[in-house]
């Protein structure tokens, strides 16, 4: 007989039980040990397959936004990326092409062996060496420059390298080797608009304090699809834009996925984004709206002293000619419109303004940054909760390496040729194969690259090859990649990176929240094949070299910042680290209006420092390349080599502020509308509006080639993922119908588009999603190398085929726009002018 | 949810994992003389006895015998029942957890695999001194011991996605692992058993299930 239990029973017949079990440790022991616990986790299993699974929290770097994430690897392999939940920068999310990211990890067409050129370089035969063999040679070349007291003649060129990546391999072996000829890639990206920032408030990077803000004005910044921080901000722009009604205009050349998702995308014609923010800051100005308060913190006139009313009387003076309806005759935005989005833009508190490359990458790109920069800060939006603020990252601590360290040297190679460029803070290193096809600056005898690809990350790509190709300018060429790209085709060794995942890392991208976050990048398996995390072979280099970095590993490394950097060592350290991936002090509170901080008496009254009046900026000389106090004093802070990276505080009224801290250039702390800097180089010391020389003479039948990001690729390498490739395999040029009618061109029409450099074939789009005037053709495709996904072509001792390529359905793989852009740089900050080309498009 | 709320859920859980427990001990191995003692607590009998599981008359006659004697008869029941040699009713799900795959009627199956990859994707190992089968009823019955034992805790610390988690899994594995195989095995050993004990036992096993089923 089956009784029926209800709830009464079940509390008698528990206390009953809980008698006997009161005796049970002495009847035999459990089969079970350990306590239950959801969150600290044991062993998981795939609910799919049954395989053993293991959750690992680790970073992405699919691109700079690098979204923390935990990976699913069961049975040894990894099966699924997702993004950490407890992560605040992400929330949980990552972005398609982290997701595909395992696609990297498990490309067909890895390299997975070092790898000597067989014939002649270029030509695709190969050995494969032993990484003996292979270090053994590098060592030897290197060794040989270092003792001949020619380091600099060994340049190293990345693309990405952030983080604990930078510090191993830039700030401690590159550091202890003595070569500064160093090249990025940052002006192919934003330069201009760092450089900008670093003009106006020091330092560089802005978060968009969407969480709190009332209204965004959008110029040219795609970041719902390809921003540089694009996870943790577009989420949030969503949630304003859709839960809390916020405003979003965005103004660009092309509906993007971000302006298709504004309140309105405002057409404008491209590189003229200036012209219509000036003309909101006169909107602005005329009509009393300006933040009076924060004009304490600017410097808008050449005397620093001037009283606020002055310094609004002068800017108002200097806007005066920019009148909305001159900004429509050369923006194509109605003057009418420009007004409506000003005067609601300076009314709605707080409220942001952002900006990218579709504003910056133009000739004086730098300055449109520095007209937004004077947008947000006449209407009080910045470092403010909902407005435009100073980044804020995890600033962690890490082992320096040997502490002697030789001085190092530099070939002038990489900010550009000699005089063309004002303040390159960030490089010009799209001209490098163009300066070492000049030689006059010198030529590097070993060029490596490492996540980059010189031949396609740059315009002029025949000029690329061929100087790449040329054993008498470069004898020798190192790549370290996972992947055999167009850069690769032309190496005389390789040096097999594996991918990401696979790889030890702390990462410190700037958190949405403006609380730091710290975050580790961790191997989900171990390098497949024979590859080598170049972090770990740049220890052994530095071994053979005979200066040893003081730690054998990247993991190490990561292991040994842990223990130094206070916040995380009291949350646990390394251990914490690899069990959690993410940390941030849960009391931390967000940093706004930093600059408003007093500095301590005691701090200028330190040993070296002393008081430029001019620019009233208390500064320690013995930091800057000044010999002496006197020559410190005679020249001033303005003047002084390196003197910003004394600077202790700003003089305003009697106080010293912390104020805007330059970063990479003798600005006061100051937010400096007015720049001097910019005056003593012959450039307007306001925000102005100068013509882009190249438009000025275009023909009637002439249009600017402009390109963009798409979502789901990686700027030059994420052709090879499956996943985004299938998604995306074609890139035809989009024309707007007026001028697609005009030219005599219909969607579908095979179309030439020449330029100065040369000519590419195509496919026209003609669509109303571009403004007249204009061929838009995105990066990211047009791989002639990349294996079998990207380009068709399999690669040079390629491992076995994927099952999947039988699923490949294309056979377009797009056209690269680069082949015809010219690689010529902002003036002021040396960013590669992509967007500036004139061309004409026929019908093929 | 309020204070009062989360105090019953509480006492729910530490009564379910109470019982949960009780039952796994009394289902992994053969009587002793220690439980034994406890069993035939008036306590614990009375609760059996309002539970009408049996004649009353029966249980304590039964229970009247000599320690000795009804540990010697408590011993071959069990053997017979759940050890063999020959016929017996395997104590294991894989055996009698009739699948829509097929991969069912013999020990560690799929179940076993099932149930073994789930207790420890919750942090509980297997002890070293275990030797018998992951999917014994044994096991089974003490995992959910061990989990309405974490739910109690989660209450305690007001922590509802804690008490959420625990109690999804608890739900999950009473649907998935005890429902399609225990009330069986349990009117089986009713129907085998030859001394009251086991046929109580395995009623009030039944019951509790159905009850934790409704829940």
């Amino acid at each position: 007989m089956k009784p029926e239990i209800n709830r009464r029973d079940l509390f008698k017949l528990g206390i009953a039980s809980a008698a006997i079990l009161a005796t049970g440790k002495a009847i035999g022991s459990s089969a079970l040990a350990g306590t239950v616990d959801f969150v600290e986790g044991g062993k998981d299993f795939s609910p799919e397959t049954g395989a053993e699974r293991k959750m690992i929290p680790s970073a992405c770097w699919n691109c700079v936004t690098r979204d923390s994430m935990i990976g699913f690897v069961e049975d040894g392999r990894l099966v699924k990326l997702e993004g950490h939940p407890n992560s605040i920068r992400g929330k949980g999310k990552i972005c398609a092409k982290g997701a595909a990211g395992i696609n990297q990890l498990y490309d067909p067409d890895r390299i997975l062996y070092p790898m000597k050129r067989a014939g002649k370089r270029g030509e695709g035969k190969w050995k494969r060496i032993s990484w003996d063999e292979a270090l053994t040679d590098l060592a030897g070349r290197l060794k040989k420059l270092r003792d001949e007291g020619h380091p600099e003649k060994f340049m190293f060129h990345y693309g990405r390298m952030k983080a604990s990546s930078s510090k191993i391999i830039k700030s401690v072996f590159l550091a202890s080797y003595g070569t500064k000829t160093i090249g990025n890639h940052t002006s192919i990206c934003e330069g201009a608009k760092w450089t900008g920032q670093e003009l106006t408030w020091g330092k560089h990077y802005d978060n968009w304090d969407f969480d709190n803000t009332k209204m965004v004005v959008n110029f040219g910044s795609n970041c719902l699809e390809a921003h540089t921080n694009s996870i943790p901000v577009s989420q949030r722009l969503i949630d304003a834009v859709v839960d809390r009604k916020v405003k979003l205009f965005t103004f660009d050349v092309r509906i993007s996925n971000t302006a298709a998702k504004s309140t309105e995308w405002v057409p404008v014609k491209p590189g003229t984004d200036r012209a219509v923010v000036l003309a909101m800051c006169k909107v602005i100005m005329d009509a009393g709206l300006y933040d009076k308060d924060f004009f304490n913190f600017i410097k808008a006139t050449k005397n620093r002293k001037e009283s606020t009313d002055a310094k609004i009387a002068a800017l108002k003076k200097h806007l005066a000619t920019f009148t909305p309806e001159w900004a429509e005759k050369i923006s194509g935005v109605p003057a009418a419109k420009i007004k409506s989005i000003a005067l609601e833009f300076a009314k709605t508190k707080p409220a942001c303004v952002i900006s990218y490359r579709g504003a910056v990458a133009h000739h004086h790109g730098a300055d449109t940054e520095r007209a937004v920069q004077m947008l947000a800060a006449i209407t009080g939006n910045i470092d403010n909760p909902g407005g435009r603020c100073r980044g804020v990252g995890a600033k962690w601590k890490y082992p320096k390496g040997p502490k002697e360290k030789p001085k190092a040297k530099a070939l002038k190679i990489t900010h550009g040729f000699k005089g063309d460029i004002a303040y390159p803070t960030h490089g010009a290193n799209h001209q490098v194969m163009k300066m070492i096809k000049d030689g006059k600056a010198g030529r590097p005898e070993i060029y490596m690259w490492y996540c980059y690809t010189p031949v396609y990350s740059h315009g002029e790509v025949q000029e690329n090859i061929d100087v790449l190709k040329d054993e008498s300018l470069i004898p020798f060429t190192v790549c370290v990649n996972a992947y055999y790209d167009e850069s690769a085709a032309l190496a005389d060794l390789i040096l097999p990176n594996p991918s990401y995942l696979e790889w030890w890392d702390w990462e410190d991208m700037v958190s949405p929240t403006q609380v730091p976050e710290y975050y580790i990048r961790q191997p989900f398996v171990k390098p497949l094949g024979e590859s080598r995390d170049f972090k770990d072979v740049v220890c052994e280099l530095a071994d053979r070299m005979g200066f040893p970095l003081g730690f054998n590993s990247a993991e190490e490394f990561v292991k040994m910042s842990c223990e130094k950097t206070p916040v995380v060592k009291a949350a646990g350290g390394f251990e914490y680290m690899k069990k959690h991936g993410v940390y941030h002090d849960p009391n931390a509170k967000p940093k706004y209006y930093m600059y408003k901080k007093e500095v301590k008496t005691d701090d200028l009254k330190k040993e070296g420092v002393i008081f430029d009046t001019a620019a009233g900026v208390y500064w320690n000389w013995k930091k800057s390349k000044a010999k002496s106090e006197a020559e410190a004093k005679e020249k001033g802070y303005t003047k002084t080599k390196n003197a910003y990276k004394g600077y202790v505080g700003q003089e305003i009224e009697g106080k010293v502020y912390a104020g805007f801290k330059p970063d990479k250039v003798n600005k006061s702390g100051y937010f400096e509308l007015y720049s001097e800097l910019l005056e003593m180089k012959n450039f307007p010391a306001l925000p102005s509006f100068t013509p882009i020389p190249s438009h000025e003479k275009m023909g009637p039948d002439d249009l600017i080639l402009t390109s963009y990001k798409v979502a789901v690729h990686i700027h030059s390498r994420s052709a090879n993922c499956k996943w985004l490739t299938e998604i995306c395999h074609d890139n035809p040029a989009k024309i707007n119908t007026k001028t697609a009618r005009r030219l005599g061109i219909k969607s579908g029409d095979k179309i030439k588009i020449k330029s100065e450099i040369g000519e590419i074939t195509t496919t026209a789009d003609v669509t109303e999603g571009v403004v007249p005037g204009i061929v838009a053709i995105s990066h990211h495709l047009g791989h002639w190398e990349y294996g079998r996904y990207a380009s068709g072509n399999k690669v040079p001792m390629a491992g076995n085929d994927d099952p999947d390529l039988k699923l490949k359905t294309w056979s377009t793989h797009g056209v690269h726009p680069n082949w015809i852009m010219a690689n010529k740089p902002d003036p002021i900050s040396g960013q590669w002018a992509m967007l500036d080309n004139v061309v004409k498009v026929t019908r093929a | 949810m309020n204070q009062t709320e989360m105090d019953e859920n509480r006492t729910a859980a530490k009564h379910r994992s109470n019982i949960y427990g009780m039952l796994a001990l009394v289902y992994r191995q053969e009587m002793t003389s220690d439980l034994l003692k406890h069993v035939k607590d008036p306590r614990f009998l009375g609760v059996l006895n309002d539970l009408e599981t049996e004649k009353t008359e029966e249980i304590d006659a039964f229970f009247q015998k000599p320690e000795s004697e009804l540990l010697e008869d408590l011993a071959v029941e069990y053997t017979r029942l759940f050890l063999g040699p020959g016929k017996h009713i395997s104590p294991h799900e894989s055996v009698h957890h009739q699948r829509d795959d097929g991969q069912w009627g013999k020990l560690w199956g799929a179940s076993t695999a099932e149930v073994k990859k789930l207790i420890e994707s919750t942090g509980l190992t297997y002890s070293e001194n275990f030797k018998g089968l992951p999917d014994h009823i044994a096991v089974e019955l003490e995992f959910m011991q061990q989990l309405t034992l974490r739910e109690e805790l989660a209450w305690m610390d007001a922590d509802m996605d804690a008490a959420v988690s625990c109690r999804q899994a608890e739900k999950n594995f009473i649907e998935e692992h005890l429902i399609p195989w225990i009330p069986d095995f349990c009117e089986k050993v009713i129907q085998q058993a030859e001394l009251p004990f086991y046929r109580v036992l395995a009623a009030l096993t039944h019951s509790f299930i159905e009850f934790e089923r409704r829940r």
